[in-house]
């Protein structure tokens, strides 16, 4: 009788060992899956959701709170840079040297696309006992702020790289959060949820009102559409 | 409240100010940022810059590639530290932060003239240590406000002996 008692807990043990090993299979591989370029497994759903029209992201959902990042920079200087209570948005990319899905962000930061008015790119790399700080230096465009703070990666509970989270100052809240393959397909879905006709305002000094107003139209139009500047199908290219 | 310290100096940071504390391997070149070619021998002592708004990266030691940025509500602070030697010279021979006051501020003091923009320049020894102050406020209409904020991060700025 002890035997099968036994028997019945050793088993029931193990039944739960592999159910977690399976759902642990499951999660690498569809995380995989995704690094890998593949669609989405979760249809519908931007890797970057943000906004009222996106399916949101659980952790957005909860309006998390944002915290100031300190760190110091590659080259040494000691940083801390505010992202709450302040008049400005921020977004925070978070990237590491070594992550090979991380280098098309670094690609684009060489030559950084327009971000939203009134929006800062913050690029937050791990603290120098984990990250390199030479490695950084090469990779990041000298106009580009890059902070390593292992502190803000905790803050943030950041689950790998590469992650972008976005800040709203005024509030001092997490507006949303994910992953993409690149920033400017990142800042396309942004541009995208908010609406934000910010990148190509204030650029209308000289002409009349009635020509800015029709040209804000047509930017608007042109953002609602995921369209930024520069984008080739503005040139009669494939995209 | 956040504080900012590195290289025997520490200030405390009021609500929406950040601060950067660094010392230049190198003296700053104009080829290190378009923008950032604010002084030719750019100091290897250390520099400090404080804001109230988003600094951003390359600035020249006096400010220049940040203050470009700056809005009518803005003030940006830069505290450049010169070589020990320099506190024997009479440059240097006002003792102590010193405090501020709106009448300290003209156009005319800018390293970079922007219309609106105000500037103070201020040289100072404390603790041995030799220091030029420069400040820029955004507008006069906010100045006495800016002022008052810049005042309040200088008070509680503390300057170690080396």
């Amino acid at each position: 009788m002890a035997l099968v008692l036994v028997q019945t807990v050793l088993l029931t043990v193990l039944t739960v060992l592999v159910a977690g090993l399976l759902r642990a299979h499951g999660t690498v591989l569809r995380r995989l899956h995704q690094l890998d370029g593949g669609a989405p497994v979760d249809e519908g759903t931007p890797a970057f959701a943000l906004g009222p029209t996106a399916r949101p992201d659980p952790r957005a959902e909860a309006d998390l709170p944002a915290y100031d990042v300190s760190g110091e920079t590659p080259d040494g200087a000691v940083v801390t840079a505010r992202l709450v209570d302040v008049d400005h948005d921020t977004l925070l990319l978070f990237l590491s040297s070594g992550c090979e899905t991380c280098q098309p962000f670094w690609d684009d930061l060489a030559a950084p696309p327009p971000l939203p008015a009134r929006t800062r790119l913050l690029v937050v790399a791990q603290s120098f006992d984990a990250e390199s700080p030479a490695e950084l230096a090469r990779l990041a465009a000298p106009d580009v702020d890059v902070v390593l703070s292992s502190d803000a990666w905790r803050d943030y509970r950041v689950p790998g790289s590469p992650h972008m989270v976005l800040v709203d100052g005024s509030t001092g809240r997490v507006r949303g959060e994910g992953t993409g393959q690149s920033l400017r397909q990142v800042l396309r879905l942004l541009v995208r949820s908010t609406g934000d006709s910010g990148l190509v305002a204030s650029d209308s000094g000289g002409r009349s009102d009635h020509d800015a107003q029709q040209e804000a139209v047509a930017d608007h139009a042109l953002l609602a559409a995921g369209i930024l500047p520069g984008d080739p199908r503005l040139y009669g290219e494939d995209a | 409240m956040s504080a900012i310290a590195a290289y025997g100096l520490r200030v405390d940071l009021p609500r929406a100010w950040e601060g950067r504390l660094f010392r230049r391997a190198r003296p700053l070149r104009a080829a290190d940022h378009p923008e950032a070619y604010g002084h030719p021998d750019g100091s290897v002592n250390p520099v400090l810059h404080l804001g109230n708004f988003a600094l951003p990266p390359g600035r020249g030691d006096y400010g220049t590639g940040a203050v470009e940025r700056m809005g009518a509500a803005h003030v940006f602070l830069s505290l450049v530290e010169f070589d020990r030697e320099e506190a024997d010279r009479p440059l240097f021979s006002a003792q102590e932060v010193p405090r501020l006051d709106v009448a300290d501020f003209d156009p005319r003091s800018l390293q970079r003239h922007i219309p609106g923009q105000l500037g103070c320049q201020r040289f100072f020894t404390e603790n041995g240590r030799a220091f030029c102050l420069y400040i820029v406020l955004g507008s006069r209409r906010h100045a006495a406000a800016l002022v008052a904020q810049a005042d309040t991060v200088l008070a509680g700025l503390e300057v170690a002996a080396q």
